[in-house]
């Protein structure tokens, strides 16, 4: 009688194990929230802990159902739920917006001044398939779900992002290629990554640069190089096929040499200032 | 308003519980949800006072965990908790028919009280139809604390049970119905709480105040 439950329990196991087995993700030492809900400290950052939420797609993975798309677990399924239910709300509100008379006048101008292939009615150009709504969505959360982004949000007031040098989230109601869209993802979590706590990264890459923080990283840094990509990025949301070269240049700039340090904002803020144009 | 702790009935506990359990009402990142949780399912299983108010206490530490970091830890933690529980329920029910009622008492009160968006969570609705087609069995409806569960749950979520999913009311019903018409050494009082339900849901989730004056008016003598 109880060797039901016992078999139960242990398929229950086998499922968990074949999320861990997925390693922690270059991202997850930065994670907030490990996937039981327990705030991460800086001790287990190894992740040995770490299995990947089961609802979560791979951001990089190709087919749009994930092996363990619908989670067993009671948790999981009314945060599914619920992400549904608020993306029904969120595209009401989107669509609201977007026809609305000023609105749509004003997105159509910016968009034919930038790119030119916006140019049609947005809300023709709406992405409404809720499976790639929520895929999205939850690659969106991801990102957010970080410290970095945290800080970011904090240290950047809305009103002073400037596109193409601050981190834009994708705007997930578009349509968007497939491609296009993980592509910016990517980019966009590279960008974030500037905001990384710089305790994690100085323990990690430059034991020696603990008052990197106090340090002008101006002097560190041979700007032009890194303003020239900064401003070649198109703007994440009208770009279409990011050039692949110069972020390969960027996230190895990112991650190596400024880790940790939140140069973007710095540098808008530098008094020199002679690559804003 | 907030500061009433008694409206959550946690006096029962140890102090250094009651302690836990009033952070958590307030600041509940600052302390360990999963012990917050452990202990409101543990006390609830053998509390059937408590966890008949069970969800109020858990209500309101979800909604100040989603305003406090718009997380909801604790609420994954619950649910999963109770997911456990759930599972080994048949076991549970031969070890005491006591925490079993307490259990279907439980997962209903929160079925109740925690919402998404203003509807109840559809992940609930299976596990409570299970639990309460499981006191709707004849070897349940011979207990009489079995059948004062289930009318009781029926009484306060069957209106939004059935909302969700009719078709199996509709089946846990045709139970109710044998169960009265059909088996046999029921207790006059079980045939008569099956008979009120049945009247309450044919009225659409109500007594016509006849039938009311029927059922109650003993009591109210």
């Amino acid at each position: 009688m109880s060797h039901k439950n016992k078999m139960k329990r242990s398929e229950a196991r086998v499922g968990e194990e074949e999320c861990r087995s997925s390693g922690p993700s270059r991202w997850s030492h930065s994670r907030k929230r490990g996937v039981d809900g327990s705030l991460r400290n800086n001790s287990d950052e190894d992740g040995d802990d770490w299995c990947r939420h089961a609802s979560f797609t791979t951001p990089e993975s190709s087919g749009p159902v994930s092996r363990c798309s619908r989670p067993t677990d009671w948790g999981s399924q009314v945060e599914d739920e619920e992400m549904r239910r608020d993306m029904h709300k969120d595209m009401q509100r989107y669509r609201r917006r977007i026809l609305g008379p000023e609105v749509t006048q004003r997105e159509r101008r910016a968009s034919s001044g930038s790119s030119g292939s916006c140019d049609s009615r947005e809300g023709e150009n709406m992405e409404t398939d809720e499976s790639v709504l929520l895929r999205r969505q939850k690659q969106i959360s991801y990102g957010k779900n970080t410290l970095a982004y945290d800080r970011y949000i904090k240290e950047v007031p809305k009103h002073l992002r400037q596109p193409g040098i601050h981190p834009k989230t994708p705007n997930k109601f578009r349509k968007y290629s497939r491609r296009s869209w993980d592509q910016q993802v990517k980019l966009w979590k590279v960008k974030l990554h500037a905001w990384d706590p710089p305790s994690l990264s100085s323990q990690k890459t430059t034991p020696n640069s603990n008052s990197s923080q106090e340090l002008d990283p101006c002097e560190e840094l041979d700007f032009g190089d890194v303003m020239d990509i900064e401003l070649d990025f198109p703007t994440l949301s009208h770009s279409e096929h990011p050039p692949t070269a110069h972020w390969v240049h960027a996230s190895s700039v990112t991650d190596q040499d400024y880790l940790g340090t939140p140069v973007k904002v710095q540098r808008t803020e530098s008094p020199g200032g002679p690559d804003m144009v | 308003m907030e500061n009433s702790t008694d409206d959550y009935k946690i006096q029962s506990f140890d102090l250094e519980t009651q302690t836990l359990l009033k952070t958590a009402l307030k600041d509940p990142s600052s302390v360990n949800l999963e012990k917050v949780s452990n202990v409101i399912v543990e006390q609830s299983l053998k509390d059937c006072v408590f966890s008949k108010e069970a969800g109020r206490i858990c209500y309101t530490i979800v909604q100040a965990e989603a305003k406090q970091s718009s997380g909801n830890v604790f609420r994954r933690l619950l649910l999963n908790r109770l997911q456990q529980e759930f599972k080994v329920r048949e076991e549970t029910r031969t070890r005491s028919l006591q925490e079993w009622v307490c259990y279907v008492t439980f997962i209903c009160n929160i079925f109740d009280y925690l919402k998404v968006n203003d509807m109840p969570m559809v992940a609930l609705v299976q596990p409570v139809y299970d639990c309460l087609t499981r006191l709707a069995r004849p070897d349940a409806l011979t207990n009489e604390e079995e059948v004062d569960c289930l009318v009781l749950q029926l009484h306060r979520i069957g209106e939004q049970l059935e909302k969700m999913n009719i078709q199996r009311m509709d089946e846990l019903f045709f139970l109710l119905r044998d169960g009265f018409l059909l088996q046999e050494g029921l207790a006059s009082m079980t045939r008569l709480l099956l008979l009120e339900i049945l009247e309450f849901r044919a009225g659409g989730w109500m007594l016509n105040s006849t039938a009311h004056k029927y059922y109650y008016s003993e009591l109210a003598e």
